[in-house]
Order: structure tokens, then sequence, then C-alpha cells
């Protein structure tokens, strides 16, 4: 693990739990989903980011596991404990063998397969009354308790949230640095290219959707056990949509990147509530703003300025070419 | 028999309306590349247009569709200069979020101005029926079904025989090639976005007295017309004319024959096996570069 990664790991926990103790009831709430968002958004980032596949189907996955949790500690009376991991891989075959067959499609072709997948979810979760309760959802998920102690309140969820977060970037940034992450990147920069350098471009594919499924179902397993309730509506595409939004503010193929969008965009619609009835007005506007003028990011536009400073004319050979462009 | 006709009608006229928000979202891509996700708002607008005109502005129906239709027209070409010059070389993804974004603005933009009530647009063919083979079918959706056949011919002489139309297409096919040309090629592009806009708003008014004016009726609108798109073929306009109609006849006919709360399954169920046993649709689509 290199410097860097470790000072971001305990930059999250510093800065995360210096804020759980400062912040009041209702923002650590907001905290606490900015923190499922940005675990989810680093799943995202090894398929748009890594690899380049544009999945608007990512929230799906995470109600598929927020479901499983629901149910199972709800109808069959087990420990979230016990649910969550059954519903973390139960997630990860799913999204395996959903991905499986249509990850041969690329560009907006597979942006609307994952569209259709993720409606198609809602739609289920919305007509099957006998396991997901339609609209009504499923309430009274247990809270989750560490060493006989109840994560009852925001505060004491947040650092359950903060130390789930340091783990899955930990692993995201490992997986980022080895073989199979540069494998990602070589098949998204260039297929044919991979392909003939002997790496199995399905099999990476596949992966990395599996990945990006399982770190999504982690987010469903904390957006269960934090929320105690789950219903179709947490979970329909426009959240997709939101995901990728996230990935692409903060800066794809970035995992500081997926972060800091996470936390930006959940906490924007907050600085917009002076604006009262309008504010989705501004905040679709703004969006729009950031993605043109900001078409690598926060985390690119960072990247950009202190390469400035090191060497002057020189930035634009160091900006990463962008995934899915022209495809 | 007289349900079957009579199902079958309305279906025919609601795919008649997702086949122009399809052949709207086709142009657009076929001019521009651009996956535009705000085409189901588009719709809307042009429902709402037909409300601001109707029933706030009280104006009879032709004066007032004609105001509702120019009212769309500005809006297509001011949607090409705010949205997609900025956008015009974003990879596909920034576009898809960029028009996503649009998308919610406008949609808060339609609640401000009209409110979250859902109006009732009243057809100009309002409360009259014909009788065929014991099926009672209202005008309104002859109508529909026939000036959409009436506006695809139209569509179709553009295209083919009017220099406009030859030059969207051959801006569609390569435009380097067009520009090299001498064709005005920004011109055609904004052309495009307009007649997008157009076929959208003829759509969303035609829409108005089928369902209820809601200004969250965009995002359905929108997912039909990518399921028409995909199953007729990604570009291809007969294929968004096949697709459309596929669309509206299954949600019309599933619902009936076989589950009301999983009608919209069969579309997107439809819209996924396409994409894996046949991605390039009924129709397929053509290879080429775009602006």
């Amino acid at each position: 693990m290199s410097i860097r990664t470790l000072l971001g790991l305990v930059a999250i926990l510093v800065i995360g739990g210096a804020l759980s103790l400062v912040l009041s009831d209702y923002s650590l709430r907001l905290m606490n989903l900015a923190v499922v968002s940005a675990v989810a958004v680093i799943g995202l980032n090894f398929a748009f980011g890594y690899s380049g596949l544009i999945s608007l189907g990512h929230s799906a996955f995470a109600g598929l596991s927020a479901y499983c949790v629901a149910i199972l500690t709800t109808k069959l009376g087990l420990s979230p404990w016990v649910a969550m991991p059954v519903a973390i891989i139960a997630t990860a075959l799913s999204a395996a063998l959903i991905g499986y067959p249509l990850l041969r499609l690329k560009g907006h072709y597979l942006a609307l397969a994952t569209l259709g997948f993720n409606v198609s979810f809602t739609i289920v979760a919305i007509n099957w009354l006998d396991l997901t309760g339609g609209t009504n959802g499923i309430a009274g998920i247990p809270h989750l308790s560490v060493a006989g102690y109840e994560l009852s309140d925001e505060r004491s969820f947040l650092w359950f949230a903060l130390i789930s977060l340091t783990l899955v970037a930990a692993a995201a940034a490992a997986i980022h640095r080895s073989r199979h992450g540069r494998a990602m990147i070589a098949v998204r920069d260039d297929e044919i290219a991979a392909a003939m350098a002997g790496i199995d471009v399905t099999g990476v594919k596949v992966a990395a959707f599996t990945l990006a499924g399982t770190c999504a179902a982690i987010a469903g397993c904390l957006f269960a056990t934090h929320i105690r309730f789950v219903a179709p509506e947490d979970f329909n595409y426009a959240h997709s949509i939101t995901y990728l939004a996230m990935l692409i503010v903060g800066g794809e193929g970035s995992i500081a990147g997926a972060i800091i969008g996470a936390v930006v965009l959940t906490f924007l619609p907050e600085w917009l509530r002076v604006l009262g009835d309008a504010y989705l007005l501004f905040f679709g506007l703004m969006m729009l703003v950031i993605l043109v003028i900001l078409p690598t990011g926060i985390v690119g536009l960072v990247r950009r300025i202190s390469l400035k400073r090191r060497s002057p004319g020189d930035e634009t050979t160091n900006v990463p070419a962008r995934a899915g462009a022209h495809s | 028999m007289a349900d079957f006709i009579q199902l079958s009608i309305n279906g025919l006229a609601l795919g008649s309306v997702y086949a122009l928000a399809a052949i709207g979202f086709v142009i657009v891509y076929s001019a521009t590349g651009v996956v535009n996700f705000a085409s189901g708002q588009f719709v809307m607008l042009g429902t709402f247009a037909g409300v601001a005109m109707l029933i706030n502005g009280g104006l009879p129906w032709p004066v007032g569709y004609v105001g509702a239709l120019a009212a769309m027209a500005l809006f297509g070409a001011l949607f090409f200069l705010v949205v997609y010059l900025p956008l015009r070389s974003s990879p596909v993804v920034t576009i898809i979020i960029g028009t996503v974004a649009v998308g919610i603005a406008l949609q808060n933009a339609a609640q401000l101005t009209f409110g979250s009530w859902p109006f009732r647009l009243q057809s100009p063919f309002e409360g009259m029926t014909i009788e065929i083979a014991g099926a009672v079918i209202t005008v309104h959706a002859v109508a529909v079904v026939v000036g959409t056949g009436i506006l695809i011919g139209l569509l179709w002489l553009l295209l083919h025989r009017t220099t406009i139309g030859i030059g969207m297409r051959a801006v569609a096919q390569d435009v380097k090639a067009a520009r090299l040309m001498g064709l005005r090629v920004n011109g055609l592009l904004a052309f495009s976005w307009v007649l997008a806009a157009l076929l959208a708003g003829i759509a969303g008014l035609m829409l108005g007295p089928m369902w209820f004016a809601d200004v969250n009726m965009g995002d359905p609108i929108a997912l039909k017309a990518f399921a028409a798109t995909i199953i007729g073929g990604f570009g291809s306009l007969p294929g968004a004319i096949a697709g459309g109609l596929f669309v509206g006849l299954t949600e019309v006919l599933g619902a009936s024959y076989l589950s009301s709360a999983y009608k919209d399954l069969i579309a997107f169920g439809a819209m996924i096996a396409f994409l894996l046993v046949r991605p390039q649709g009924i129709f397929g689509e053509r290879i080429q570069d775009r602006g």
C-alpha cells in the first residue's frame, strides 16, 4: 500500500470522525447517506471508471441486497450479521449472472440495457407484494449491534459506516494497483490491444461488473440497517443516474473522486435549500455547468492545478483519457 | 372481439405517441450522436405548452395548437444553443448525465409554473366516438393514429425530397464531408433539434387527452421511447415507428390480457431480449460517423 493511499484512508477516518463530533443530528444523517453512496460509487468506479462499462442499473444491485437483508431479518428473523453476508454473496452472484450476457454490449446500448434491468427490478419490487410488500416497502429491519452496543443513533452508525467505507476504499485501492486493476484499465482504453496482450476481456469485464455489484451490495446492506426501511423508490433508476453523476462530478477512475462526488452531490440539495421549491431547477442547471466546465471532475481539476504548478504548459499530456468517448 | 379491436386501436394510438417520441429521439441521435435522456421531458413540455395555450390562455384549439408548436420549436432551438453546443464534444456518459440534469431542471420548471396538480387537456374531438364491429372507439384515438401516419409521410418527404432533409441525412452520414460540400452543418444540426422538439410537441398534444397532463409524465415516456428505439433498431426511423407501435400495443393488450401490474415488464423484457439476441433491433443501425 502506498503512502498516499494510507494517508487517504486515514483522512477518511479523521475527517469523518471529526465531523461526527461537531455536526447536528440531521447533518449526521446526510453524512451517513453520503458514506453509503460513496461505497456504492467506489463500486461503480470499477465498472465505469476503470473498465469503461456504462451502468445505469447500479442502484438495482444495492436494492437487491437491501431487500435481501430486509426479507431475511424481518421474515426469517435472522440477525443482520447473518443476513448481510448472504445478501452480498447473492447480489454478487446476480451481478455476475446478469453481467455475463449484458457486457457484450457497449456504450449507450449497455447504458440502456442496464437501465432496463433497473426499471424491471423496480417493477418487480412494486408488484411482488408477498415478498416485497409492494410500494409500502418493508419496515422494522433491526438495528446493527457491535459487541453488545446497538448502533441506534446517527453518530455511532456513522462510525461504523466510515470504517466500512475505509475498508472498501482500501480493497479498491489494492485492486487498482494490482494486475487486475491494470487489466481493467487496459480493457477500457483498447479492447483489441488488451486481448492481444493476453487479457481475457470478457472475464475482466464480468469481474469488474461483479466487483461493482459487490460494493453496491455492501452499500445496500448499510442502507437497510441505517434507514431500517426499504421501498422500491429508494432503488429506482434515478438513483443509478445519481451514482454515475457522483462519479463524474468527483472524477471518474479515482477512488477519492468517487467519495468526493458522493459527498458533494448528497449535500448539494441541502446547500440549495435556500432556493425553496426551485432547488431542483438550479441543481439540474448546476450539474450541466459542472459537466461543461469540469469534464474530468473535481479530482481532475485539482490534478490539473497541481500539474500546472509543477510544469507549466505541460498539463494536457497528463490528463487521463476519458472512457467511453465516441463509443 | 369487440374488446380486442377497441384495445388494439387504443394501443396503436398510444404506440403512435411513443413512435413520435422515439422518432424525435432518433433524429437527434442520427444527426448529432446525442443520446437525449431529456426526450421524455420534451413530450411533457409539449403537453404543457398545450395546457398553457388551451386551458390557461383559453385559445380555440387550431390557434392553441399552432402556438404550442411554435413554442416547442423555439424550445428546440434554445436546447441546441444552451445544452447541445456546450456538450457536443463530450463523451457519451457526460451527455447522458447532462441531458438527465437538464431534464430534472425542465421538470422542476414545469412544476413551478403549472403546479403538481394534473390537468385534463381536452381533445378537439372530445366525447366523440365511432363504432367498428361493435367496438366503441374514441375519435381522438383514430385521429392520433391517422395523424401520426400523415406526419410520418410528411417526414419521409422532408428527409428525401427537400434540400434541408437531404442535407440532414448527409450530416448524419458524415459531418466532415457534409461541411466540405458546403452544407451549413450547424444550421442543419439546429434544425434537427427543432424538428425533434416539434415531434415531441405533437406527441405531447396527442397524449394530453389520453393521460392526465402531469409534470412527472416525462420519465415513463422516455423509458418507453428508449425501449421502442432498441426494439426497432437504434438510429432507424422505420424501427422507431415499429418499436413505438409494439410498445404501445403490448402495454394496452398486456394490461388487459396478461397482468396490469406487469404490463411494463413486457416492453422492457423485450428490449433486453433484443439487446441480447439482436442488438441492432428489427431494422438495424447503419454504421456512420456523427457530429
